[in-house]
């Protein structure tokens, strides 16, 4: 059928002999069934079966085995696994690196994972770092940073991220910001802005030196809602006092900046970010205006602004999905 | 039939294909943007970002319109009814059909909300009209209307979702109608195995057939839903529990050797034959259907304790992987190991960076000391809902 497709393209001439013969060669090979993402799954699968079982078995077993052999297990997972990864590695460039092959990603994630662990288990055991729990996070975090940078791994970059999040006393992955903040407090409200901040700023400092450009996205990405999210929860914690004014002032100027960029860079995913916590912050604006109306009047007019905005917003995505594809 | 315009679909398909050839270098750019305006295709859609954005304020507005105009009709005694929701359901039906047939919207998320929400409102509809009969007789009744409707509108539509509750309700349909007609369950399994191994036989049929080809994708999910309840008309633990509750007996289940043949073969049988036809529909199902079996089997019989038993199948998985891949080295029996060479549209490391800060973030947390705890601040979600 395909032979069709193309016999009938290559008389109409639409394709050149030289790209016909390259199909005709293309559909004489066998079609090969690729089982890629079979294997890469049950691969998954089996090592969280193995290590789900090990780690049963040494819970179980913990009398007998004993914290020091677990520990020196942890410690030689993980040593083991970044001696193979220092050994295997490219050479560091300030551009994208390739990994040298498909199991060196998974290696150097496990090698992390373990050394979280190693650390975390020997603060709750020894309590190394005894109350200094900040020092128990900050190290890690280090760690993270330079072995993303190091390795140039995104997944560990992410990690490090979290760490820092975790360090500062907040979470920071979308799932866990939304469950388990508490955003009444003003010293989490306020944490959470500055690393929203961070973030932003390390995103564009990435940009500007060209220092490992591929790590914005993550940045971006983090600093985004974080800072958003800050800036929404800051402005209904001090709904009632003048200073809401400035948090609302905050989102219109990160709005701004932020639109601005996914132009340039010609994304749109940031660019839906943008237009759609604006829109949050502006129907809260126009709920709070109409909620003065002690009627029900008050409802339609709301309703009336819900679909014609949401109707204008569409139309709005639409042209500039144009505009950002036609720049 | 199809609210598409059918020649752009048909073009849609050949400008995918041909783009595949571009990725793998067989055609040059410069031919594809020649080949696009000669093979055009009219409909909007735009990338999934721009789709998900479109869904949600799509949403928005109906919610919005079908709320104020239940609160204009709410004098008038009109909206207790199931009518009303008929109502609601017809009109965002009626702008579906604008949407898609004067404004070319294909896949472009206004089409896949109003499509959704009309669909929920006239099942809700029929679900309250029929639970005025009293206990579960409705059942049939509703499994049936339901079956049309989402059949109706996967036909016209060729959309996924509705073609997988079709099938659902169908199957559904058809178990109600036998244990109405024919008293006892014993017979049941058997009736419903061949069933879904006749829809299953079918769609396959109807994959093959050139005149169908815009129903490709909901074909093959209709084939997934149906290897799937193939499974379970056999699966022990199903017919057991089942019979338990519409009996109130547990007594053990009649021919129960063949259901445990069943539960346990029937895995390995979709794999062999998935390798065999290389059909990867059978054998993800296959695979998947494996781990079922396993737990299946483990809610009766205890054979070895949770530690041991994942240790070992984690090894033995292992191991089969390390043979499959040392074995697939090179290409064999047409089968590879390596990726397939079309480029995904999302480049999937960053995705995957996401995926892993989630499942793999919690890091030895620090307890927080700041001052009294509050209960979960509560906001987001459309900037609407907090504030009523």
């Amino acid at each position: 059928m395909t032979n069709n497709l193309y016999n009938k393209l290559h008389a109409e001439g639409l394709i050149s002999d030289e790209s016909f013969e390259k199909i005709r060669q293309k559909e004489a090979e066998p079609v090969l069934f690729s089982l890629h993402w079979e294997i890469k799954t049950l691969l998954y699968i089996g090592v969280l079966m193995l290590t789900g079982g090990l780690g049963l078995l040494i819970y179980e077993n913990i009398d007998t085995i004993g914290h020091e052999f677990v520990l020196m297990l942890i410690a030689a997972i993980c040593l083991g696994c970044f001696y193979y990864c220092f050994n295997n590695k490219r050479p560091f460039s300030k551009d994208r690196v390739q990994s040298p092959n498909s199991y060196f990603d998974y290696i150097l994630l496990l090698a992390c994972t373990s050394l979280l662990i190693f650390v975390g288990y020997l603060q709750f055991e020894y309590k190394v770092f005894g109350t200094h729990y900040g020092m128990a996070t900050f190290i890690p975090m280090l760690a993270l940073f330079f072995v993303a940078y190091c390795f140039d791994h995104l997944g560990i970059l992410s990690m490090a991220i979290a760490n820092l999040a975790v360090w500062m006393g907040v979470s920071v992955t979308p799932k866990q910001l939304l469950l388990e903040s508490d955003f009444n407090s003003e010293t989490i409200i306020y944490t959470y802005l500055v690393l929203g901040i961070i973030l932003i700023a390390a995103a564009y400092i990435t940009q500007s030196t060209a220092f490992k450009k591929h790590f914005k996205f993550s940045y971006q990405h983090y600093g985004i809602h974080v800072a958003y999210i800050a800036m929404l929860a800051g402005y209904f914690h001090y709904y009632d006092s003048g200073i809401a004014a400035v948090w609302m002032l905050g989102i219109f100027a990160l709005s701004y900046f932020i639109y601005k960029d996914a132009f340039k860079e010609k994304s749109f995913y940031f660019l839906l970010l943008v237009v759609l916590y604006s829109y949050i912050a502006v129907s809260s604006l126009f709920v709070r205006m109409c909620i003065g109306i002690r009627d029900v009047a008050a409802f339609y007019i709301i309703a009336l602004y819900f679909m014609g905005t949401a109707a204008y917003l569409i139309v709005l995505l639409i042209n500039l999905n144009r505009k950002i594809k036609a720049s | 039939m199809i609210a598409y315009n059918k020649t752009w679909l048909a073009n849609l398909r050949l400008q995918d294909e041909v783009e595949i050839d571009v990725q793998q270098g067989n055609i040059t750019p410069d031919e594809f943007i020649a080949i696009q305006p000669k093979y055009l295709v009219g409909f909007y859609t735009p990338n999934l970002f721009v789709r998900i954005g479109l869904f949600l304020l799509t949403c928005v507005i109906v919610l919005f319109g079908d709320g104020m105009l239940s609160l204009m009709a709410a004098s008038g005694h009109i909206v207790d009814g199931f009518g009303w929701l008929f109502f609601l359901g017809l009109l965002s039906y009626a702008g579906l059909e604008i949407i898609v047939n004067n404004n070319n919207h294909y896949r472009s998320g206004v089409d896949d909300a109003s499509l959704f929400i009309t669909q929920c409102l006239f099942i809700a509809g029929f679900a309250i009209m029929l639970s005025k009969n009293d206990g579960d007789s409705h059942y049939l009744s509703l499994s049936g209307l339901i079956f049309l409707l989402t059949l109706y509108f996967s036909i016209r539509f060729t959309d996924m979702l509705s073609a997988a509750i079709a099938c659902i309700s169908f199957f559904a349909l058809i178990f109600f109608t036998w244990t109405k007609i024919v008293p006892g369950l014993s017979t049941v399994p058997f009736v419903m195995m061949l069933v879904t191994g006749g829809v299953y036989w079918l769609a396959q049929i109807c994959g093959n057939r050139k005149e169908l080809i815009n129903y490709n994708t909901s074909l093959t999910i209709v084939k997934l839903v149906s290897l799937l309840a193939f499974y379970a008309s056999g699966n022990y633990y199903i017919i057991q529990t089942l019979s338990a509750e519409m009996t109130g007996k547990t007594d053990p289940v009649p021919f129960g050797m063949i259901f445990w043949i069943w539960t346990i073969l029937l895995p390995f049988a979709y794999i062999a034959f998935g390798i065999k036809k290389k059909d990867a529909v059978l054998l993800r199902v296959g695979l998947l259907l494996i781990a079922t079996a396993v737990i299946t089997f483990r809610t009766y019989y205890h054979v070895l304790p949770v530690d041991t038993a994942l240790t070992i199948a984690g090894t033995l998985v292992l191991g089969i992987v390390y043979g499959v891949t040392k074995y697939l080295k090179t290409p064999k029996h047409g089968f590879t190991r390596a990726e397939p060479d079309t480029i995904n549209s999302l480049d999937h490391l960053k995705i995957e960076s996401l995926i892993v800060a989630e499942t793999i973030s919690h890091a030895p947390t620090a307890p927080v000391n700041d001052g009294v705890k509050f209960g979960g601040g509560d906001f987001g979600g459309g900037g609407s809902s907090g504030d009523f």
